[in-house]
C-alpha cells in the first residue's frame, strides 16, 4: 500500500519544525526504528533548508510518499507571483547539508520541475517485515 | 513537543560559557551566531560552547559553530564543544568535523582544556 501526505507551508524558516515533525510520524508508522525516524527527522530538515533562505518568500510543498519500508520526500520552493524566485544557498552550509544527506540516505539529488526547484531523498528501512 | 530553544552566558576567569538548549535549527541559529559573536569579541581566551541541553541541531547550527572557530581562532583564542547526546555528537561525526572541534563530554572538562 502506497501512502502519500503533502504539506503546503509558507517557506518560513520558524515552520520546518512541522516538517521534521511529519518526517518523524511518517517514518514511525513506516516502522523505522528510532535511530532511522531521527536521520529522516534530520534529513527531511536539511533537504528543506535548501528551499528556505530567509525573505526569499514563497510556498514549500513537501511530498512524502511511503511504499512498505521505502519513503521518498521531495521539497519544493514555489515562488511568490512577482517575488525575486531564487534561492542561493552558502556553499559552506551546502557542503555540510550535502554530508549529513549522505550520511543519512540512500539517495538524494535536486532538480528543476517547470521553473520551480526542487530537493527530494529517498531512504529505505533497514528492518525487513517479517 | 520540541523543547523550547534557549541561549544563557556565564563568564568568570577568562572562560565565557555559552549555553544553549532545544532545537538549532534555520530559525534559531541566528540568535545563538549573535550571542557567540558578541562573546567572542570580548576577547575570552577560551570559549565554551555548551551543547548539553541542546535535542536536535543540522547544518545550520554546524556554519554557526564553524563561523565561531574561525573568529575565535583570528581574536586568538579558543573554542571549546560540549556535547553528550549521540544524535547531536553524531552530527559532527557524519561530518567530520569531530577532527575540527575540541569536543568535551562536560563543561568542566571543556573549561580544564
Amino acid at each position: 500500500m502506497i501512502d502519500r501526505i503533502e504539506l503546503s507551508l509558507p517557506a518560513s524558516a520558524e515552520l520546518l519544525v512541522l516538517a521534521r515533525l511529519t518526517a518523524a510520524t511518517v517514518a514511525s508508522r513506516a516502522g523505522f526504528d528510532v535511530e532511522e525516524v531521527e536521520d529522516l527527522r534530520l534529513a527531511v530538515d536539511e533537504l528543506c533548508i535548501s528551499m528556505v533562505e530567509e525573505g526569499a518568500g514563497g510556498r514549500l510543498r513537501i511530498e512524502f510518499v511511503r511504499d512498505a519500508g521505502l519513503i521518498e520526500v521531495s521539497c519544493g520552493h514555489e515562488p511568490e507571483p512577482g517575488g525575486a524566485g531564487s534561492v542561493t544557498g552558502d556553499p559552506t552550509l551546502r557542503d555540510l547539508s550535502a554530508r549529513i544527506l549522505d550520511a543519512l540516505v540512500d539517495e538524494h539529488g535536486r532538480d528543476t520541475r517547470g521553473g520551480q526547484k526542487r530537493a527530494w531523498l529517498r531512504k529505505q528501512r533497514a528492518r525487513q517485515e517479517a | 513537543m520540541a523543547e523550547t530553544f534557549g541561549i544563557s552566558e556565564k563568564t568568570g576567569d577568562g572562560v565565557s560559557v555559552v549555553s544553549a538548549t532545544g532545537e538549532i535549527d534555520i530559525a534559531t541559529a541566528p540568535p545563538l551566531r549573535r550571542q557567540l559573536e558578541a562573546s567572542i569579541d570580548r576577547g575570552p581566551a577560551v570559549v565554551v560552547v555548551d551543547l548539553l541541553g541542546v535535542t536536535f541541531m543540522d547544518s545550520t547550527a554546524l556554519g554557526v559553530l564553524v563561523g565561531a572557530l574561525k573568529r575565535t581562532r583570528a581574536a586568538g583564542g579558543a573554542l571549546r564543544i560540549v556535547v553528550s547526546d549521540t544524535r547531536v555528537l553524531k552530527v559532527f561525526e557524519i561530518t567530520g568535523l569531530t577532527e575540527v572541534f575540541s569536543i568535551f563530554a562536560t563543561v568542566e572538562d571543556a573549561v580544564r582544556g
